[in-house]
């Protein structure tokens, strides 16, 4: 926005979404302390693919978004994933003219993955 | 035309009253030491009363029982004066949102013209917020006729 800063790669600034990681298990929208995950998700059945199989069921995502606006970057949602399908990014710059912009959908949650970095390297 | 005028005295001249009621307050404190950075975006903080500033930066939890004194803050501020929520309370309520005490978002009172989120947020997201609203005071000035 202007202005250049350098920070840490680890640096905690907003938490990104790696979608397709996310099994809608909605554990993280539990835990959060603030409830400021918002998930929708909705059953399909896939057929059978061998002969005395059952058919099975999955959940699909259809919303993911968090309430910036709300959030106290707490990074418990982080911890608790089951899936490791949420990340913190370091892209903490993002301020907005309405409250409601505050709010960001999984399509903007997963540009920020694009920032986190990788793995540690394991030592010792 | 006035309006014009004003806004263009605006325009890269902020002086910040800095409203800090809580911990996003020490941000604002951090943020404001870079006074190179600062000064980069044509803003100076800690003006020295209501009447000397044009932007109103809240950082930090605002109860319903100081709110009154917030509203009176922005009334003493000159017409046409910005106001910028920093941080999660001061946006909604943040961890605080089902409290009996705190305010649901300055912007229940005063109107809001920047959000910055974060809990708190970087020093440095102060400066993406008056970036931002530099950018739209400008916006405001192509606007008008």
């Amino acid at each position: 926005m202007g202005h250049d800063v350098t920070l840490p790669e680890r640096s905690r600034g907003v938490i990104a979404l790696r979608e397709e990681s996310c099994t809608s298990c909605m554990v993280c929208a539990r835990e959060c302390p603030d409830w400021c995950i918002y998930i929708d998700s909705h059953k399909e059945t896939e057929p059978a693919t061998a002969e005395g199989a059952r058919p099975r069921t999955r959940h699909v995502l259809d919303r993911f978004a968090i309430d910036y606006a709300l959030c106290m970057y707490c990074g418990i949602c982080i911890e608790v994933c089951p899936w490791d399908a949420l990340f913190w990014s370091p892209e903490y710059d993002h301020p907005s003219t309405d409250v409601l912009g505050l709010t960001h959908e999984r399509d903007t949650l997963g540009v920020w993955m694009r920032s986190v970095p990788s793995r540690p390297t394991q030592t010792g | 035309m006035a309006d014009v005028t004003i806004e263009w005295g605006h325009t890269f001249h902020l002086r910040v009253l800095d409203v800090g009621l809580a911990c996003c307050a020490v941000e604002f404190a951090a943020a404001a030491a870079r006074g190179a950075d600062m000064a980069a975006l044509g803003a100076r903080p800690f003006a020295p009363e209501p009447r000397e500033a044009n932007v109103m930066v809240i950082s930090g939890t605002v109860t319903d029982k100081l709110a009154p004194h917030v509203k009176r803050l922005y009334d003493e501020m000159p017409a046409g004066s910005y106001v910028m929520s920093f941080g999660s309370c001061a946006n909604c309520g943040g961890p605080y949102w089902d409290s009996y005490s705190v305010t649901k978002g300055v912007d229940q009172m005063i109107p809001v013209d920047v959000y910055v989120p974060g809990c708190p947020p970087r020093p440095e997201a102060l400066l993406g917020g008056l970036a931002l609203l530099n950018d739209r005071i400008a916006a405001d000035l192509r606007a008008a006729p």
